[in-house]
């Protein structure tokens, strides 16, 4: 039991003590600073017709713990996945397949893990919740149990789903990142468009994951009750709305449905069937085999030994000229993009750029575009880290000038390869004359590689870059213009001004970081 | 050439110093650094090969400050670090003209110098595999054969023989002895031997300071005359442990034999050569 808890242990502080793990967490309390908004904002986060609850303590506990539940499955998928993938890397997943601890458990520590990581962002969150009580309560009272119920019953079994699910993730599509993260893209909006908006029943405050259905739904009761029968959920999320004529209402929380409570303990169970079935596929870190088993023409063992290292006269090499440029470089980089991830993933891509040849114009500037890019997650996220995780960095960061020189060229493959997926919508708007869309796009690419760039070498890691790009990518969908990077949305000189700040902040950081980096290893 | 480290120190914070108030000059030929764990021989390497800054003191290369001016040398070093990793989905070939990129080499001959690199390290048939799929030691002939894709006037290799057999390890001897004859060649190793047969100077380092620089024999002749060897029964061997430096034992049946540095010898000891691994061992353990 020991070896077992210090599995979690281990984990646990490994994650937590990480720079993107204190980014991540300073933007969760950020956010959840905005998840009750004051009176005078001009958006609302949980609106049932033109009602929003005072923000008295049912309200605030209420309202923090779904925005909670939503926001953190959101991002805490992509912040806890990862954790095998790291003892692959650091080799200590060898250790462990050579102790007596069972798949089973060992999964279940890392989903343990996982859900410890996101059980404390959500008390962070908790905390700043009762907090934001005094802020914009207006007087009224602390009542504990109105923050405590709500996210121990819709919070709390969300994050131990989403805990487990990137574990199966990891396990079944531990090779394929980028599959991973589409596929829980794809599993969330599934769920937010069906099952956490539209008309309420208990089939679906059941089948919720997230909570967040049931607290909604007895909202609406009480508003269609009291004051308007014709009130619904407007939407749970940043709802930016012109309309500003919102009454408010006392709400004084809501009764927890037995069904609902059963269901949450269902989908806690669920998720420890979502491990066990997982232990049975697990690959205990046995991965060289199967790959070899593939590649059996492409053997090593077929090569014969011989001398492994002949006499090596330096006088007989051929004379090598100096060459400062940055071609070869861009090439390299531009090949290990390409290479990276299944080589079948580019008919994805390819398919992707046929969509933005032939559906219209605006779903595919607005809509297309976003998720093609974000697809390329994977690629971009360790474009300036990769050294550090490869152990190449005592190469490049001895290299000749390597600030001036190599760090450029990731960022000039980045972009090529942005904008050679976005080329074929650059066409069409080229040959409409649109220049200006042409320029949001181009924008757009430099400003998502110069995001990876930057929160790569601020973090020191892929992870932080991760989370945002798919955060962002979500406001994108739901047609926020506040996420809006690549021109959807936005126009005009002044956004175009922004974003080249907003770009030349971005790299201005990178190339400072990095030639600090650079001389302190 | 001649490097120049003048009064260097690594702090890396209130207490703890990777490098203190360290001193030398190192001119064309081989210097083995030697020193235990946490002695600061990585630090020290780290600090020539620009990718760690010293806290005080100075650092030249002809008189050329390269802590101001890092370019200078890296045009001209070839460096093999202790734990370097490699791109997985890149072959040999194109990992080579990276690195050759990454040191601003180039030029018509480039793709033939690095088929000959790769033939010499006997590479030439895996070159187009993935290096993720390589071994251990075949990745280490990587490692070495970037070091001479430019062509290097200061090498810096950083615990070079990890990874290869014992033919390897004496074939590499061979080809640091030829580099050595313009160069500057810094060696750090476990492994006294490697440095003992081809090194021109020995530095043995110690919690962060250099405990002495000079030929082999100037550094043998530290233990010169106390070296003995003498045979125990295997009871009396822990006792004398205690009371003498015992640099190596070899079990025979039921004795032991020891090998140990004394200034008095027991009865029954005889004088042997000194070597290299004695003074190491004696200067490290008896310094500090």
């Amino acid at each position: 039991m020991n070896y077992y808890k210090s599995i979690i242990k281990a984990d646990y502080l490994q994650r937590t003590r990480s720079y993107a793990f204190l980014i991540t967490l300073a933007i969760s309390l950020y956010i959840a600073y905005t998840f009750v908004p004051p009176s005078d904002a001009a958006y609302s986060t949980v609106q049932i017709g033109n009602f929003r609850g005072e923000n008295n303590s049912a309200w605030i506990g209420y309202v923090s713990a779904i925005m909670t539940s939503t926001f953190l499955s959101l991002i805490g998928f992509f912040l806890v996945t990862g954790g095998i993938k790291k003892d692959i890397d650091t080799e200590v997943g060898m250790i462990i397949a050579t102790t007596k601890i069972s798949n089973f458990k060992y999964l279940l520590s890392k989903m343990l893990s996982n859900f410890l990581v996101l059980l404390t962002i959500a008390g962070i969150v908790f905390v700043m919740s009762i907090a934001l009580l005094f802020v914009r309560g207006k007087g009224y009272p602390f009542e504990i149990t109105q923050f405590i119920l709500p996210y121990l019953l819709t919070t709390l079994p969300a994050i131990f789903f989403i805990s487990s699910l990137a574990v199966m993730a990891e396990v079944f599509l531990g090779r394929w990142p980028v599959l991973q993260y589409l596929g829980f893209f794809i599993f969330f909006n599934v769920i937010a468009a069906n099952v956490m908006n539209g008309t309420g029943s208990a089939t679906k405050m059941a089948i919720d994951p997230f909570g967040v259905k049931v607290v909604t739904m007895g909202m609406e009761d009480f508003v269609q009750k009291h004051y308007d029968a014709k009130a619904s959920l407007v939407s749970v999320g940043f709802n930016f709305s012109e309309n500003r004529a919102i009454k408010t209402f006392l709400f004084n929380g809501s009764t927890w449905p037995s069904v609902f409570i059963i269901s949450r303990l269902i989908w806690i169970g669920f998720s420890l069937i979502l491990i066990f079935i997982s232990a049975k596929f697990f690959h205990r870190f046995d991965i060289k085999e199967k790959i070899r088993k593939k590649k059996k023409n492409n053997l090593l063992e077929n090569i014969p030994a011989g001398i492994l290292l002949h006499d090596i006269k330096l006088s007989l090499l051929p004379s090598i000229t100096a060459n400062y440029a940055v071609k070869p470089f861009i090439k390299t980089e531009l090949l290990m993009l390409f290479r990276k991830g299944p080589k079948w993933f580019w008919l994805v891509n390819l398919g992707g750029m046929i969509a933005l040849i032939f559906t219209p114009l605006t779903i595919a500037h607005q809509v297309l575009l976003p998720i093609l890019w974000f697809l390329q997650v994977s690629r971009w996220s360790d474009l300036a880290t990769k050294e550090k995780t490869n152990r190449i960095h005592y190469f490049t960061y001895a290299s000749y000038q390597p600030v001036k020189r190599l760090l450029p060229s990731q960022i000039i493959a980045g972009i090529i390869l942005a904008v050679a997926l976005a080329s074929p919508l650059m066409i069409r708007y080229l040959i409409s004359g649109d220049l200006m869309h042409v320029l949001y796009i181009f924008t757009g690419a430099v400003f998502i590689v110069s995001f990876a760039v930057c929160l790569g070498i601020l973090s020191g890691g892929k992870k932080l870059f991760e989370i945002l790009f798919f955060l962002v990518t979500y406001i994108n969908l739901n047609l926020i213009p506040f996420g809006d990077y690549f021109g959807g949305l936005n126009s005009g000189i002044g956004y175009t001004g922004l974003m080249a700040a907003i770009i030349s902040i971005l790299l201005t950081i990178s190339f400072a970081l990095r030639k600090w980096e650079i001389s302190h290893l | 050439m001649l490097l120049a480290i003048q009064n260097l120190s690594k702090k890396y914070n209130k207490e703890k110093f990777g490098l203190k108030d360290y001193s030398l000059t190192i001119e064309n030929g081989i210097l083995g650094l030697l020193g235990p764990n946490g002695a600061g021989k990585s630090t020290l390497m780290k600090i020539i090969a620009t990718i760690s800054q010293p806290t005080s003191g100075t650092l030249t290369l002809d008189g050329h400050d390269i802590v101001k001016d890092p370019n200078y040398i890296r045009k001209i070093l070839g460096y093999l670090p202790q734990d370097f990793g490699v791109y997985a989905n890149l072959n040999a070939y194109e990992f080579l003209e990276y690195i050759a990129a990454m040191k601003g080499v180039g030029g018509v001959n480039l793709r033939k110098r690095i088929e000959m690199l790769l033939e010499g390290v006997n590479l030439t048939e895996a070159a187009k595999l993935p290096i993720g799929t390589y071994s251990g030691g075949m990745k280490q002939r990587i490692g070495i054969a970037q070091v001479l894709l430019n062509d290097p006037k200061v090498l810096i290799f950083d615990e070079p023989t990890v990874g290869l057999d014992p033919e390897e390890r004496v074939r590499f001897r061979n080809l640091i002895s030829d580099l050595a004859q313009d160069c500057i060649i810094i060696l750090s190793s476990h492994i006294v031997s490697d440095i003992e047969t081809i090194a021109d100077e020995v530095a043995i380092m110690k919690s962060g300071e250099l405990i002495t620089k000079g030929t082999q024999a100037t550094v043998i002749n530290a233990v010169d005359g106390k070296v003995f060897e003498t045979v125990l029964d295997n009871d009396l061997v822990n006792d004398f442990k205690t009371k003498h430096l015992v640099v190596n034992s070899m079990r025979q049946k039921d004795k032991m034999r020891l090998r140990y540095i004394s200034n008095k010898p027991t009865d029954g000891s005889t004088v042997c050569t000194a070597s290299l691994e004695d003074a190491y061992l004696f200067l490290t353990k008896n310094n500090g």
